[in-house]
């Protein structure tokens, strides 16, 4: 039976205490003569009767309801419409009784924060539920766009949906991080509406072609979608200033090599977006030897290009990577060729990520764009590679004493297989000459 | 004497030497015919994989957790581990055949009728054991193969009638396919198949030299009959009597010593022919192709395979094919058990078909046929 909190637009208490004397009360009919809902339903008679109704616009949310995570008794339809949930009548719509059958815009956040943003009352329905959405709301750009009076700007039910409201763990809800992309484009990617607020429309395009994008679809749970760096109810787009936080999230290790190179200080100086200025933000591409050099790829000569010193240091860590991942390449198509050949080589795939594993290295050692603290790295990748090479080269060596063997043993089989055969012909002969 | 004629002289008198080189040498067999070899060549399989075992099981180490890496120790870091290895290997998939060939050309040539009958069941004991010690065998890597023969293998045991449930436990040890199914595994590959297998093979060598199959010994001639006297005179008819049975004994004798030889040492130096062609194989398949470990077994993934072992595809087939019920049973059980019943007739033959029927070997060409389908079938 419904809880003793004051649920919107119910007097404390009510609910419950009447639920208590409708469920003994006899079927009723209304004016019309319409059958309406028995007493059992009486606690959500909203639901009940509107499924009945033949117009589809107001019978439609009633249907939605059934799956909505809101559709416990105790939260029901009058949780955000108001109005009495005991009465089966069209009573049920008083406006004594706080009924409001179209909240507007402005007013969602206030009626979704009035229960989401009350940790007691939370706490009995849903204890894993944090209680700062609506703050959080208030302070991006799409709840001050909303409190200002931008009837565009998105609401919690815009992203979360009215009255079919899914928890966003469900694969179905527009909300879930399988769907954030698809929600946020919606209004992202089009250029009508975002005329208005001057926001380029080629995010989530960009963002499907990139390194994330195409891990996301792979499935991977690492690769951020739209909220991993702008945020969920807090959405904003990182600045300059913040932006190598956001990536920092993941990317710790580059972040904390890059505060230790020249270009931390100097992008903060110029309020340049540190990460976004060689990797770009939504068209993330994946990292390559050819962001660092002075070829007309790099992104070094976005700025340097002019610059010897920086040219130099360029040019010194793109040779030093080069090497390394020719290197690498070198190990790895040593154990395919083992692979190809039949031979197996014990530990080749230890090895192997050995010589990932340093290479993973390396690429956060780049962002100090230290050429001496690069070359350490690159010799811990060479080392592993040598590794890798020299048990590919074992087991070659062994294989082809075998060979070698298996030839020596081929004579000895062909010598005795003769020398059998002739004492078969011998034995022959002397059987042919022996006279019964 | 020189001291290597006085070593071999010692040798010689201490095994009895010429005694069992009489014995040999009186036994005779037929001196055309591969299949004649066929026994031969299998025994030789059997050693093969006895001492190639041996040389395994100094290393192996008979846990689901330590299995495969002893293995991929044997073949990775041990000098010709590979190799032995693959021999073992490939030896196995050679002796299960042989096995299967030297009882169907038994069958075929119908010597399994009597006196042969204990020869013949013996060998059948062995072949199922010979089967028993390859499936057991090859649950031992414990790697993604080893893992789909158990499970797959022992599931079709399921299909067996009234025993199956039982049987299915106690190949897998349990329930499912664990590490008490490798327990199992290498207790029977290593201690209970081999023992058992030596001592079958034991006795179907001596039931075949008891009552030899293709082996005659050589007949002597009767002696000449004392001519009979009566009052004096001698029996004419009966000296001619007695010398045309000599010449029916003589021309016997000839004909034997033209078409057969004797066991030792003609056949078994033209048994070391085919055996050094085998031999020459097993080498060259061991260097040449090899037989990969692959992935350690992963219980967890849902990729494993479907198949089991070659030998156990028609089987497997027959499974797959069975309607969902046949006669009120459930179909799989039902052809399962008819081919067990089929098998159980093939193995009372000599006491059904004490003539040798050449039915018998239309029969067995048919469902060698049958087999091969099913196996085919399987494969794609």
């Amino acid at each position: 039976m419904p809880s003793a909190r004051a649920v919107p637009g119910d007097p404390v208490g009510a609910t419950s205490a009447s639920a208590a004397g409708a469920s003994s009360a006899a079927p009723q009919t209304s004016a019309t003569g319409r059958a309406l809902p028995s007493p059992i339903d009486a606690t959500n008679t909203c639901a009940a009767c509107h499924s009945t109704l033949t117009d589809a616009k107001l019978r439609a949310p009633a249907k939605e309801f059934s799956t909505s995570v809101h559709r416990d008794d105790r939260i029901g339809c009058v949780g955000c419409h108001g109005g009495d949930a005991r009465d089966p009548t069209a009573g049920a719509h008083s406006k004594t009784m706080g009924f409001r059958p179209h909240p507007t815009s402005a007013e969602v956040p206030g009626i979704c924060g009035g229960c989401h943003s009350d940790a007691g009352f939370m706490r009995r329905l849903n204890g894993r539920l944090g209680v700062g959405q609506a703050a959080l709301y208030g302070l991006s750009l799409h709840g001050r766009l909303n409190a200002a009076g931008d009837p565009m700007a998105p609401n919690c039910a815009t992203c979360h949906g009215k009255h079919e409201i899914l928890p966003p763990a469900s694969p179905k809800a527009p909300v879930n991080r399988a769907n954030v992309a698809k929600l946020c484009s919606g209004c992202h990617a089009d250029a009508k509406l975002m005329s208005k607020y001057d926001i380029a429309t080629d995010q989530f395009s960009k963002w499907e072609k990139s390194v994330h994008g195409v891990a996301f679809a792979k499935g991977n749970p690492n690769a951020p979608t739209c909220t991993g760096c702008h945020g969920a109810h807090a959405s904003a787009p990182p600045d300059a200033s913040s932006v190598a936080h956001a990536c920092g999230r993941c990317h710790q290790d580059e972040m904390g090599f890059f505060e230790q190179s020249v270009h931390s200080q100097g992008f903060r100086k110029r309020g340049i977006a540190q990460c976004v200025a060689c990797h770009s933000n939504h068209d993330v591409a994946p990292a390559s030897p050819q962001l660092v050099g002075t070829t007309s790829e790099a992104a070094c000569m976005k700025c340097h290009s002019n610059d010897e010193k920086p040219r130099k240091v360029a040019d010194d860590i793109a040779t030093l990577l080069r090497g390394a991942r020719d290197r690498a390449a070198e190990a790895r198509a040593a154990v395919a060729r083992a692979h190809d050949l039949g031979l197996h080589v014990p530990g080749a795939a230890f090895s192997l990520q050995q010589v990932t594993t340093a290479e993973l290295k390396v690429r956060g050692v780049v962002h100090t764009l230290d050429p001496a603290r690069v070359e350490a790295g690159v010799s811990e990748i060479n080392s592993a590679v040598d590794a890798t090479l020299k048990q590919v080269a074992d087991a070659e060596k062994v294989r082809s004493l075998e060979r070698r063997d298996y030839f020596i043993a081929l004579a000895l089989a062909s010598l005795l297989f003769v020398t059998l055969a002739l004492k078969a012909l011998e034995l022959e002969r002397r059987r042919r000459q022996v006279k019964p | 004497m020189s001291a290597a004629e006085q070593v071999t002289a010692w040798v010689r008198d201490r095994f009895g030497w010429n005694n069992v080189v009489t014995a040999l040498s009186v036994h005779r067999v037929p001196r055309r015919g591969f299949i004649f070899y066929l026994g031969g060549i299998t025994l030789f399989l059997l050693l093969i994989q006895i001492a190639s075992g041996i040389l395994l099981v100094l290393y192996y180490r008979p846990d689901a957790d330590t299995a495969y890496a002893s293995v991929e120790r044997i073949v990775g870091e041990l000098p010709y581990g590979n190799l032995i290895r693959s021999f073992h290997v490939w030896a196995s998939d050679l002796f299960v055949v042989c096995l299967l060939a030297h009882l169907f050309t038994i069958v075929v040539r119908r010597t399994f009728r009597p006196p042969h009958e204990l020869t013949w069941l013996s060998g059948v004991v062995a072949l199922m054991l010979g089967i028993g010690m390859a499936f057991t065998g090859a649950i031992l890597p414990w790697n993604e193969a080893a893992y789909t023969n158990a499970r797959v293998g022992s599931q079709l045991a399921r299909y067996v009638p009234l025993l199956g449930t039982g049987l299915q436990r106690f190949m897998r040890g349990g329930d499912e396919v664990t590490s008490a199914t490798l327990g199992h595994a290498y207790g029977f590959h290593v201690a209970a198949l081999p023992a058992a297998i030596t001592v079958l093979v034991a006795l179907h060598l001596f039931f075949l030299s008891r009552k030899p199959a293709t082996v005659t010994v050589l007949a002597e001639p009767e002696p000449e009959a004392e001519p009979e006297t009566t009052d004096g005179e001698v029996d004419a008819e009966a000296i001619a009597k007695t010398a045309e049975a000599n010449a029916k004994v003589e021309v016997a004798r000839a004909a034997l010593l033209r078409d057969t030889i004797p066991l030792y040492p003609d056949f078994f130096v033209r048994l070391a022919l085919p055996i050094t062609g085998v031999l020459v194989l097993i080498m060259t398949l061991a260097v040449f192709a090899d037989r990969p470990l692959g992935a350690a077994a992963d219980p967890a993934l849902a990729s494993v395979g479907t198949r089991p072992p070659w030998y156990l595809l028609p089987v497997h087939e027959l499974v797959r094919l069975a309607p969902k019920e046949l006669l009120g049973i459930d179909g799989a059980r039902f052809l399962v058990g008819a081919a067990s019943l089929l098998g159980l007739f093939a193995a009372a033959l000599p006491f059904i078909d004490r003539r040798g029927s050449k039915i018998t070997a239309y029969v067995a060409w048919s469902l060698l046929l049958v087999l091969i389908i099913l196996a085919t079938l399987a494969l794609n």
